[in-house]
């Protein structure tokens, strides 16, 4: 069965958070996700994304506070600005946008990200490997 | 025509007030039909030129120049529209220019021209713009070329053809349209065409960044693309060089070439102007303002904002779509 690779930059204040009490309270997701902590999801740079896309991902989350949540007052509206352009610019390339997603989880819906990454994945899987931007060794 | 719209220029020009000390406007280059940019001073205004030949993009130089004394420009409607981006990023002082606004019927595409004109370039006296025909004149005969056929693409979907804020004005004011057809045209096809066909493009792409280096609002002077940022002296072993972060990887493979155009136009998003200098600078004439075009019809759809807005769009946070 395919193994999806599956990066997630989980804010440090509510996704990651989230991330560990779903740990702490003993709810299954997939082992595929990998998260990466970012301070911020405004601080996504588009240019992680894609890179982590060319490295050979097969989806990539983004994940932060929900709207008006945001330790810093407005970050995430930010990133949520980037992803709706990176979305659409992926979309108008031909790239399988379905793979980039953006996700709102606090730090008490542990239940809620295991369950958003559970169905990621197999939604991932199904859809198979990425190859279109994947580094190939010329 | 444009004869009379250069007279109307120097005529300006003469009039400027005392404290301009340079003018930035088109000079017609040597053994070519064309206009290049040249900063002159106030007492080389007989050396100005004009016609639809003159393409560029003045702002960058505008830009530079601002800094040190009052600049005179000579700016069609996408020129001034970049003018006032860089106003609202507060990298020009609005009251160190002045603007001379020149309505814009269109340049032309002078790769289309060249493959068009029967005589040799450098025998071309002059190419005037006459109703819907450009006339171009060389040794005594002369050869009428319908406007349409010549224009540059994106003029076709200009939406600022007269300058909105300028001290004087040349010309008659034009009426500009908000226009997507062609990329509602592009999205139609299916998603594996639209990536064969951005594989393509990328595939010739030769990452020169004259793109970048020609784009009057990418000013920054540390680029994200450049392959490292960090200070590398003769001592620095191999590893860690390869180990320094980077956004972009250095090989010119499709999938790099294009992960650095959609960043580069990324960070254009609701800032493009639509002069087109990226996709003339482009040596390997890669259709670069698709994906600027794209970006454009995204924030006027999506976010309902018009780069004309006195409140840049990066930092315009209420306008964003329900999740």
């Amino acid at each position: 069965m395919f193994d999806p690779k599956i990066i997630t930059f989980a804010c440090n204040w509510c996704s990651y958070a989230g991330a560990d009490l779903a740990g702490t309270s003993r709810l299954k997701y997939p082992d595929n996700v990998r998260i990466i902590r970012v301070m911020c999801s405004g601080m996504v740079n588009p240019g992680w994304v894609l890179r982590a896309f060319r490295q050979g991902a097969d989806g990539v989350v983004i994940a932060g506070c929900h709207p008006g949540d945001c330790h810093y007052t407005v970050g995430n509206y930010y990133a949520k600005k980037r992803y709706i352009l990176l979305k659409e610019l992926m979309k108008f390339v031909g790239f399988d946008d379905e793979r980039f997603k953006l996700l709102w989880a606090s730090a008490s819906e542990g239940k809620l990200f295991a369950e958003e990454m559970t169905a990621f994945t197999e939604k991932i899987r199904e859809m198979g490997p990425q190859e279109k931007l994947r580094r190939k060794i010329e | 025509m444009n004869s009379e719209i250069l007279e109307k220029i120097k005529e300006e020009c003469r009039k400027l007030p005392d404290d301009v000390s340079y003018i930035v406007g088109f000079v017609r280059k040597q053994g070519e039909p064309r206009e290049i940019l040249r900063v002159l001073r106030p007492g080389e205004i007989d050396r100005l030129s004009y016609s639809p030949l003159s393409s560029s993009n003045p702002s960058r130089i505008v830009m530079d120049l601002a800094k040190s004394g009052k600049v005179a420009v000579i700016a069609k409607g996408c020129d001034v529209r970049t003018l006032k981006q860089l106003e609202k990023e507060e990298k020009i002082k609005r009251e160190r220019v002045y603007i001379i606004g020149v309505s814009c019927p269109g340049v032309i595409d002078y790769r289309k021209f060249r493959n068009a004109v029967k005589f040799r370039l450098s025998e071309i006296e002059s190419v005037e713009l006459v109703g819907d025909d450009v006339i171009v004149k060389a040794n005594g005969n002369e050869q009428r070329i319908p406007f349409n056929e010549l224009i540059f693409e994106n003029c076709l979907y200009c939406e600022q053809p007269t300058p909105k804020d300028c001290d004087v004005l040349i010309g008659e004011p034009r009426e500009g349209r908000t226009d997507f057809s062609d990329i509602e045209e592009f999205e139609k096809l299916d998603r594996e065409e639209r990536w064969k066909y951005w594989m393509d493009v990328f595939s010739k792409c030769i990452r020169c960044h004259a793109c970048r280096e020609v784009c009057p609002i990418c000013y920054c002077e540390e680029c994200l693309v450049d392959p490292s940022n960090l200070a590398v002296s003769p001592m620095t072993p191999a590893e860690e060089k390869a180990a320094y972060p980077r956004v972009l990887g250095k090989t010119v493979s499709a999938s790099d070439n294009m992960v650095y155009h959609l960043m580069r136009v990324l960070h254009h998003a609701g800032r493009c102007a639509g002069c087109g200098e990226c996709e003339r600078a482009c040596p390997m004439e890669l259709p670069l303002l698709k994906l600027e075009r794209k970006l454009k019809k995204v924030v006027y759809e999506v976010f309902n904002y018009s780069p004309d807005e006195e409140i840049p769009f990066l930092s315009k946070l209420d306008i964003l779509p329900e999740v």
